[in-house]
């Protein structure tokens, strides 16, 4: 079904377009367009629009976001991660201003377009009744048009069409559109989105598939897994025993560690071993931390032998048998350095400070659960 | 052409042609297939393009050890060539904005082409950094400040970040005024389009642009608004890129005229490069009256005038080199003049600074060969000003028992050609498939398109 | 556009009575307060000499590269104002009033002219080749002859074109201002570095002459709006310059605003950044003991209170907002040689602090009273409108 949009004059040189659009808007008329195929010097004011605002938009998106971005680098610097780089200091005002500047221009920029594309023009509009109107081609290349919509208060087509005429057009057209067409509804479950939808989807996954399983690993992409070099555990023709590294000499000792004398002897370290560390605040804390990274996963939080293995491994005894309680420290310290039974030794991973803490935590524990009368004073 | 009336306005368009023939001759390269010249022109390009691409792939599959970058000189070719390469496009965001808002109409028949360029030359140098890192396929995670379960954020105090924004920030904005300018040609297009699928394509571009004077108003106010945002823009930008070296300590590369010697520097390459490339086009495409030979003579002015700044900048870093009293800044200077890269330096001194003067001269200025000539000159200097600044300084450190003697591999050099067969195709790609001058903003100046009173405006 | 044959109207009137009634009680006090001032305390009097005559030579010297550079360029829009700044030009004449007294107290100023010190540092004997009395001296008369001779030159050139109407004159004026720019930019550069830089002579930066150009391009054009406007409203001008011209002024100011402020920036960041003891030391002493404010106040003063007076499009074209914002630019200038020169002073006298009293007074006085009384001298019973120039016509059918 077919709607008048507007009634459409041609005209053909500049002058008679202001001439023209002056009297349209002193005629009273409101919804009304000039087109012309470039920006005719004076027409804002002949049409009485009134002076644009984009300018406004501009500062104000360019300085709010000026603003976020400085708060975003101070927050990171000053509040996530305080780290100070190249002995400046944590908000570095001059070192900002690069940024700042920049984020201030591109917001203010592609924000300004953006608002005056869709919210000023309400692009993207290809839908409009002007177009592909012989008016619309007209005014495209070299001919100016003034166009009166029928929704005009004031409207009334013949009335229009002679206005138009005496203001001194070639050519007065009345332009109409279809109802119809102009509010199709576009269908979400229309076949061929749906089937594009799914062909979107299939071709997504295969390609992150693809891409985190097989293309990632391929060189140059392989986070350089492929080296021209012998690693620590590669086999290596280049010594007779095959080893990539070489053994370190027999007693060679780790910088930060002490030999252990008693290795496969706990009765000697029962009996030799002292803890040299008094069990002060400051042990214990250090003890408790160690314990619950390496001991508490098997022998419980509290050393009950209750942990949170669920018979995946044989879960640890408790500590707080008669047995344990009546070792000495040094036997403990012994069983952790070098294991027991299942039981890995931990020489290797705890300094020896931080076992002669988790005995004395041990020791805490064991007294603490075991309260007696005198303790609870 | 040989005595100006100076009583009268300039002639912006020759030929004094209808608006409707304005259409048709700007419009003529995107509807017929193209002659040989251009499939010559083209073939030129890509081959050098192709160059450039296996010694990228080469050097992405067996790393950057294929390059001549080693100690000292850890900064080579790749950031040359970057520099360079931002610098050329400055002359292009010049041209449409600086120039449109000191409303030099002479520009508006080579703005679109001028800003196309630009945003060529930004891609191109884009490469640069890019594959300088290495990795390129991580480069983009590390180069971003996105959140990230380690709160590793990026180094916001480095110029090399500031340098993320400002190019990333100029392509962004160049790109968007170069579109916002397309929007009524692709309209126009739109309207003559025969065929269906071209018309789809135009439509869809061209947003549906109505030439409605209730839009050109705010669309003029906002392309002023981009104009005078991108002039600041373009200024920061190659100040931005000079930070990264004049922040540092290094004698040569510390001194504080280098942000607006540098702008100085990228725009008279960047002129130089325009002008040349607008010669070939006219040639390639017959458009000798939208380009006419007084643009280019504007041109080749501002060549010279830019050329005349950078000379004094040379001039002033080796007066304050010897000023200062600073001993390794003093060595630096005379290192570089009379030191193992002194053919360097004099290539570039006597291509910026002495071969420019010939344009004091009317008859060179305005004739097509030696024009052509001496801006490749122009570009060989300003290439080479770049490497002097970048090797020159860094082969010779602080620490004299770690100097060298850099040498560019012949992969450097096959990058570095296919850096300009990537430039030069796009440009040749664009003038097929683009207006590639402002079909309305010329329409705005031809003869009689001002209504001869000017209704509205208010006169004191 | 084909009205280039419409007859100019133009009938030469008196200038209006403020430049003499101001102009010469400024001079007078001036002068009077001046001599007291280096009766009482030369060292900071000469001081306050070196702030005046870099301001009056940004509105002199900076008015004859207006003059030049329209030239160059071909510029129309500013042909009606061509004459004005010619005259301005004339201000430039003053500065061997206000060189002179600094060359007789060179020992209170500059540091580099105590022999006993530059012997004993092995930098500043290293730079006596360049900063000693005599070559000090013939740079400051070679600057001041060339561009006098410019001066006159642009000068004659448009007085007889007012009669000969001739074109080649127009030609002529171009051709010599390309050698006229080279000269511009060494002599510029040359004066930044004898009257500001050297005051601390260990000091050096290489924008330091850009800095100065900065603030003299936009204080000359402000000068020239603020005649141009009094000119205006007195009668003595075209009836037909109007906004459109005034807004080319004023986006002159705005853009050399900004371009200031780049200028300023660039230096202090790259200073700041690099950290290297050798050029720091010259921000420090604007860093404590009062200077800090004024420092940040140099920013608000110079670059964000114009750079807001001029932003908005209309502003630009207003009169009363044109005509705040040229004084404010002039002011801010003032203020930012003040913060240039003076710590100087600090060092030298052993103060500390920024000083401000009857004395800086009085060379403000003396420099608004030079600028007054020396435009009045060129320009009184001239035509204000190059009424000879071919494109004339086409700049005052200007519109933007």
């Amino acid at each position: 079904m077919s709607k008048l949009y507007s009634v459409a004059a041609l005209f053909n040189t500049p002058d008679d377009i202001m001439h023209a659009a002056a009297k349209v808007a002193d005629a009273g008329y409101e919804k009304y367009d000039v087109n012309t195929p470039y920006p005719v010097h004076g027409m804002d004011g002949a049409m009485k629009l009134k002076s644009s605002k984009m300018g406004y938009y501009t500062i104000a998106i360019g300085l709010t976001c000026m603003s976020l971005m400085l708060f975003f680098m101070y927050w990171v610097y000053n509040i996530d991660y305080p780290q100070v780089i190249g002995g400046k200091p944590l908000f570095p005002l001059p070192a900002f201003v690069p940024i700042m500047f920049e984020i201030t221009v591109l917001t203010g920029a592609v924000l300004t377009v953006a608002v005056m594309l869709i919210f000023y023009f309400k692009f993207p509009n290809n839908a409009h009744p002007l177009h592909d109107s012989g008016y619309m081609k007209a005014v495209s290349s070299d001919k100016f048009g003034i166009n009166i919509e029928a929704e005009d208060s004031n409207f009334d087509l013949d009335k229009v069409k002679a206005f138009l005429s005496s203001l001194g057009a070639y050519k007065v057209d009345e332009i109409y559109f279809d109802e119809e067409e102009a509010n199709t509804k576009h269908k979400i479950l229309d076949t061929k989105f749906v089937f594009g939808m799914f062909l979107i989807a299939g071709f997504t996954s295969l390609s992150v598939y693809l891409h985190m399983n097989k293309v990632l690993y391929m060189p140059p992409f392989d986070w350089m897994l492929v080296q021209h070099k012998v690693t620590s555990q590669d086999k290596s023709d280049f010594f007779n025993n095959g080893i990539s590294s070489r053994e370190p000499v027999k007693g060679t000792v780790a910088r930060g560690f002490m030999p252990y004398l008693f290795t496969d002897d706990p009765e000697g370290a029962a009996e030799n071993l002292v803890n040299p560390y008094v069990a002060d605040e400051e042990n214990i804390a250090l003890g408790k931390r160690k314990y619950l990274t390496y001991c508490s996963p098997c022998h419980g939080d509290l050393g009950k032998g209750d942990s949170r293995l669920k018979g995946q491994f044989p879960n640890g005894p408790t500590v707080h048998s008669d047995k344990v309680k009546s070792w000495t420290d040094g036997h403990i310290y012994h069983v952790i350095s070098e294991g027991q039974n299942v039981m890995p030794g931990y020489k290797k991973t705890v300094t020896r400070k931080e076992r002669w803490a988790i005995v004395n935590y041990v020791r805490t524990l064991q007294r603490a659960l075991d309260a007696k009368e005198e303790d609870m004073q | 052409m040989s005595t100006i009336d100076y009583t009268k306005n300039e002639v912006n368009v020759h030929g004094n042609r209808s608006l409707k023939e304005i259409d048709d001759l700007i419009v003529a390269p995107l509807d017929r297939i193209p002659d040989k010249r251009f499939f010559i022109a083209i073939g030129f390009t890509s081959t050098l393009l192709l160059i450039g691409v296996i010694g990228v792939a080469l050097s992405l599959y067996y790393g950057t050890g294929l390059w001549g970058n080693n100690n000292p000189v850890g900064w080579a070719l790749p950031i040359v060539n970057f520099v360079f390469w931002v610098g050329i496009g400055h002359a292009g965001t010049l041209i449409s904005a600086i120039l449109f808002l000191l409303r030099q109409r002479w520009r508006n028949g080579i703005a679109r082409f001028a800003e196309a360029m630009t945003i060529f030359a930004v891609i191109t140098a884009l490469i640069f950094p890019i594959i300088h890192t290495g990795r390129p396929w991580v480069a983009a995670v590390y180069l971003l400040p996105y959140p990230n379960q380690h709160d590793i954020w990026v180094n916001f105090n480095s110029p090399l970040l500031w340098d993320v924004f400002a190019v990333s920030t100029y392509f962004t904005v160049s790109l968007v005024f170069w579109y916002v300018g397309l929007i009524p040609d692709f309209a126009v297009l739109r309207d003559r389009a025969t065929g269906k699928i071209k018309k789809v394509i135009y439509s869809i571009f061209s947003l549906g642009w109505r030439f409605s004077n209730r839009h050109w108003q705010h669309y003029e106010m906002t392309y002023l608004i981009l104009a005078g945002l991108a002039t600041p823009l373009v200024l920061s930008v190659h100040t931005i890129v000079s930070f990264d070296f004049a922040v540092s300590i290094l004698p040569g590369w510390h001194t504080t005229i280098f942000p607006p010697y540098f702008v100085a520097g990228a725009i008279f390459s960047g002129f130089a490069m325009v002008q040349n490339s607008l010669i070939v086009i006219r040639k390639v495409f017959d458009m000798n009256d939208l380009i006419p030979l007084k643009t280019l003579e504007t041109m080749n002015k501002i060549i010279l005038l830019t050329g005349t700044m950078v000379g004094y900048a040379y001039s002033m870093e080796f007066f304050i080199a010897w000023y200062s009293g600073s001993q390794p800044e003093y060595f630096t200077f005379v290192n570089r003049a009379f030191g193992p890269y002194s053919w360097a330096y004099w290539t570039m001194f006597s291509c910026n600074v002495f071969i420019p003067q010939l344009f004091w001269f009317k008859k060179i200025r305005t004739s097509i060969i030696p024009m052509f000539i001496i801006a490749i000159f122009v570009n060989v200097g300003m290439w080479f000003e770049r490497f002097v600044i970048v090797i020159t300084s860094l082969s010779r450190d602080f620490l004299p028992s770690s100097w060298a003697y850099y040498r560019p591999t012949i992969t450097d050099f096959a990058i570095l050609l296919g850096s300009f067969g990537l430039f030069f195709t796009l440009t040749l790609l664009f003038t097929r498939f683009l207006p590639s001058i402002a079909i309305a903003e010329i329409k705005a100046v031809s003869e009689g398109a001002q209504p001869s009173h000017h209704g509205g405006e208010d006169h004191e | 556009m084909s009205n280039h044959e419409k007859k100019i109207e133009y009938t030469k009137k008196e200038l209006p009575k403020g430049f003499l009634k101001y102009g010469l009680p400024l001079l007078l006090i001036g002068i009077i307060s001046v001599v007291l001032a280096y009766q009482f305390d030369p060292m900071r009097a000469s001081f306050n000499n070196i702030i005046a005559l870099l301001v009056v030579v940004s509105v002199g010297m900076g008015a004859i590269f207006l003059v030049a550079l329209e030239h160059i360029a071909g510029a129309v829009w500013s042909v009606p104002f061509r004459r004005i700044a010619e005259h301005q030009g004339f201000i430039f004449l003053a500065t061997p009033l206000l060189a002179i007294p600094i060359i007789f107290n060179m020992h209170d100023i500059f540091e580099w002219t105590h022999n006993s010190v530059v012997l004993n540092d092995p930098i500043l004997y290293q730079k006596s080749p360049y900063l000693n009395t005599e070559f000090f001296i013939a740079r400051s008369v070679g600057v001041f002859v060339l561009m006098t001779f410019f001066l006159f030159v642009y000068l004659r050139n448009s007085t007889k074109q007012d009669t000969t109407h001739s074109q080649k004159t127009t030609k002529i004026n171009a051709l010599i201002s390309a050698p006229f720019m080279v000269f511009f930019a060494i002599g510029i550069t040359l004066i930044a570095i004898d009257y500001a830089m050297s005051l601390e002579p260990h000091w050096f930066s290489t924008i330091f002459g850009v800095y100065y150009f900065a603030g003299t391009f936009a204080t000359a054009m402000a000068v020239l709006t603020l005649i141009t406007l009094s000119l205006k409203s007195n009668g003595n001008l075209l009836k037909e310059i109007n906004r459109n011209h005034y807004y080319s002024m004023g986006g002159l100011m705005f853009a050399f605003t900004a371009f200031w402020m780049y200028m300023a920036f660039s230096q202090y960041m790259l200073i700041w950044y690099a950290n290297i003891p050798e050029e720091t030391f010259w921000f420090l002493p604007r860093m404590e003991n009062g200077w800090e404010y004024l420092s940040i106040a140099l920013i608000l003063i110079k670059f964000i209170i114009p750079f807001g007076l001029l932003l908005n499009r209309n502003s630009k074209m207003n009169p009363s907002r044109l005509k705040l914002a040229s004084f404010w630019i002039i002011g801010a200038h003032i203020y930012d040689m003040y913060w240039l020169v003076m710590p100087s002073y600090n060092r030298m006298s052993g103060t500390e602090g920024p000083v401000f009293g009857w004395i800086e007074l009085s060379f403000i006085a003396l420099s608004a009273g030079i600028i007054l009384v020396f435009y009045y001298l060129a320009a009184r019973n001239k035509n204000h409108i190059p009424i000879g120039d071919p494109k004339l016509n086409r700049a005052l059918d200007f519109h933007i």
